[in-house]
């Protein structure tokens, strides 16, 4: 599947971008020329060749504070994808074979899920969980999870109903079965698709959501909370917030890109599932609201 | 006939729940087939022979009347005792359409396996049976490797045949077997499933054209609104239909001699069975 979408022109411009952000979370923090906490005389400094990207409001240099959050920003995207998928995908193909009782309920707790304001219920768990990106990524992996959801469940309903499977029953299939050998492949595909729509939604939510000091405690350093120290300080530097946003958009293009390049190296099943928009106006719910 | 039939229907009904109020799909409706035996059922659109078909295999629950596979009475079974069933291989099914009945993402190799395979059979004895089989309906090992969108469409039958005879049935359900297939293929299809008659395995065989069931059944059910209106020897319905409805099939194949005379025959038979059921329905 990678040398497939590596064919690709977008998914080879895809993969480097993410290759390029994933080698900036492993060694970014190794790489950042200042301690990213360390406050200098020097404030709200132009870039120079001491400092590339010059320094914030308390002369921290910001090249380093960037290199430094972005294993943090990065890590919490993943962490995201991975709860959705777990909390979204088992119960979105389950609600097709475990009866009409568990059907119902996931149906409405994903209905349920969907309502609920996604700030209020950050704030709610990070008041009960404390506050910490694991607690915030677990928000957001909940909030997200009703599209898996609904992305598995669709997949496995068009699969579960062919004959194909027919057959396998009437040879004594059991359930098991069924969905190892042929309800998974088939629902990998536009899964695939919505993870990686999802892990540029997470980079949005996770940014927005330092940006408003849930999740990250204030020094720490991470590409939202760089960009909102920027924002504060406009008048000063107006081209500050230009970079971490670069950062940001980059790895959400890349990982759209790649989310096209999937969709298009998959069989029509995938196609035909997931068109871009439905995903995208899922998605959207959540970043709008962030 | 045979003292033990393999398979026996008694009394069938079928109802489908509908929106509004329930739709009779079969009403009591008895059937038999004895070992070795090959059954046509022959019936239109909507006539419930493909209901017949599945509740025979535990897809579709009978409302009233009882079903027996191989002596035993399945009707009351529950999901477990019918995997117990089906595991067993003893009746097999065969559907209309071969692209839809196997996994586009599945070899021809591992679709033919599948049954063993859920069996419990180890891998390797499972490969060598799959390559049996696909001796026995013609076709060649190195399409085992391909994906069924790679294959004609008789090919794909062939390998849906094959995967219904990997376990070794004693009854084969033909769903419509040929009547995707093209003129050429459709011949191959009954030449092959011929043979498999003369093997000693029973096939029912399901068709809504008269046709392409006379050559190879031993008897011939009509189904006609969820009944059986006629069951007997192929020759004798072919030649001597007794129910107008049978009449009308055997008046509409088509003769190659003259068209006008055929839809003469045909509105006279379509009369005479709408005066029959008029008869009937006010009793």
């Amino acid at each position: 599947m990678l040398r497939r979408i590596a064919r690709l022109t977008t998914g080879r411009i895809a993969l480097g971008i993410l290759a390029t952000v994933g080698l900036l979370a492993v060694f970014g923090p190794v790489l950042a020329p200042y301690d990213p906490l360390e406050s200098g005389a020097d404030i709200l400094a132009s870039p120079s060749w001491a400092h590339l990207l010059g320094t914030d409001y308390l002369g921290r240099d910001v090249l380093s504070r960037l290199l430094d959050g972005s294993r943090v920003s990065i890590l919490g995207a993943v962490q995201v994808a991975l709860i959705a998928l777990v909390v979204g995908v088992v119960p979105g193909i389950l609600s097709v074979y475990l009866g009409r009782p568990f059907e119902w309920l996931t149906l409405r707790l994903a209905d349920t899920l969907v309502a609920l304001p996604f700030l209020v219920f950050a704030v709610a768990v990070t008041a009960l969980l404390g506050n910490g990106i694991p607690q915030a990524m677990f928000v957001v992996g909940i909030m997200v999870s009703p599209l898996f959801y609904r992305v598995a469940r669709a997949a496995t309903l068009s699969v579960a109903r062919s004959q194909y499977v027919e057959a396998a029953i009437i040879a004594g299939a059991s359930v098991g079965w069924v969905i190892r050998r042929h309800v998974w492949v088939k629902v990998l595909p536009p899964i695939a698709v919505a993870l990686a729509n999802t892990t540029g939604v997470g980079f949005v939510v996770v940014s927005s959501l330092t940006f408003l000091g849930i999740g990250v405690q204030p020094p720490a350093p991470t590409w939202g909370g760089v960009l909102a120290a920027d924002l504060g300080y406009l008048s000063f530097q107006p081209w500050a917030p230009l970079v971490p946003t670069a950062l940001i958009m980059a790895t959400v293009w890349a990982c759209n890109l790649l989310a096209d390049a999937i969709r298009d190296v998959t069989g029509e099943a995938g196609r035909a599932l997931l068109n871009t928009r439905t995903v995208r106006a899922g998605l959207s719910g959540a970043g709008r609201e962030a | 006939m045979s003292p033990e039939p393999v398979l026996a229907v008694t009394d069938l009904d079928v109802h489908y729940r509908r929106r509004q109020g329930r739709l009779h799909a079969l009403r009591g409706v008895s059937l038999s087939v004895a070992p070795g035996e090959t059954v046509g059922v022959i019936g239109e659109t909507g006539s419930g022979k493909s209901t017949l078909a599945r509740a025979v295999v535990g897809l579709v629950r009978p409302s009233a009347g009882r079903i027996t596979v191989a002596g035993a009475e399945v009707t009351a079974f529950r999901a477990r005792q019918w995997r117990a069933l089906r595991r067993r291989g003893i009746v097999q099914y065969v559907f209309q359409d071969p692209l839809r009945s196997l996994d586009p993402d599945l070899t021809v190799e591992e679709s033919l396996a599948e049954p063993l395979l859920i069996q419990g059979r180890p891998r390797r004895e499972a490969v060598e049976r799959v390559r049996a089989y696909l001796a026995r309906v013609r076709l060649d090992e190195e399409l085992l490797s391909r994906l069924p969108g790679e294959l004609s469409g008789g090919q794909r039958q062939r390998v849906t045949i094959a995967r219904a005879l990997v376990t070794e049935p004693r009854v084969v359900i033909l769903d419509e077997p040929v009547s995707a297939l093209d003129a050429a293929n459709r011949v191959k299809a009954l030449e092959l499933l011929t043979s498999l008659r003369d093997a000693g395995t029973a096939l029912v065989f399901i068709s809504h054209d008269l046709g392409s069931v006379a050559g190879v059944a031993d008897r011939i059910a009509v189904l006609y609104r969820g009944e059986i209106v006629e069951d007997g020897p192929a020759r004798a319905v072919v030649n001597t239909p007794r129910h107008a409805y049978t009449r009308l099939l055997v008046g509409s194949a088509p003769t190659l001699r003259s068209a006008r005379a055929d839809r003469a025959s045909r509105r006279r038979l379509r009369a005479l069975l709408r005066t029959e059921e008029g008869i009937r329905h006010d009793v």
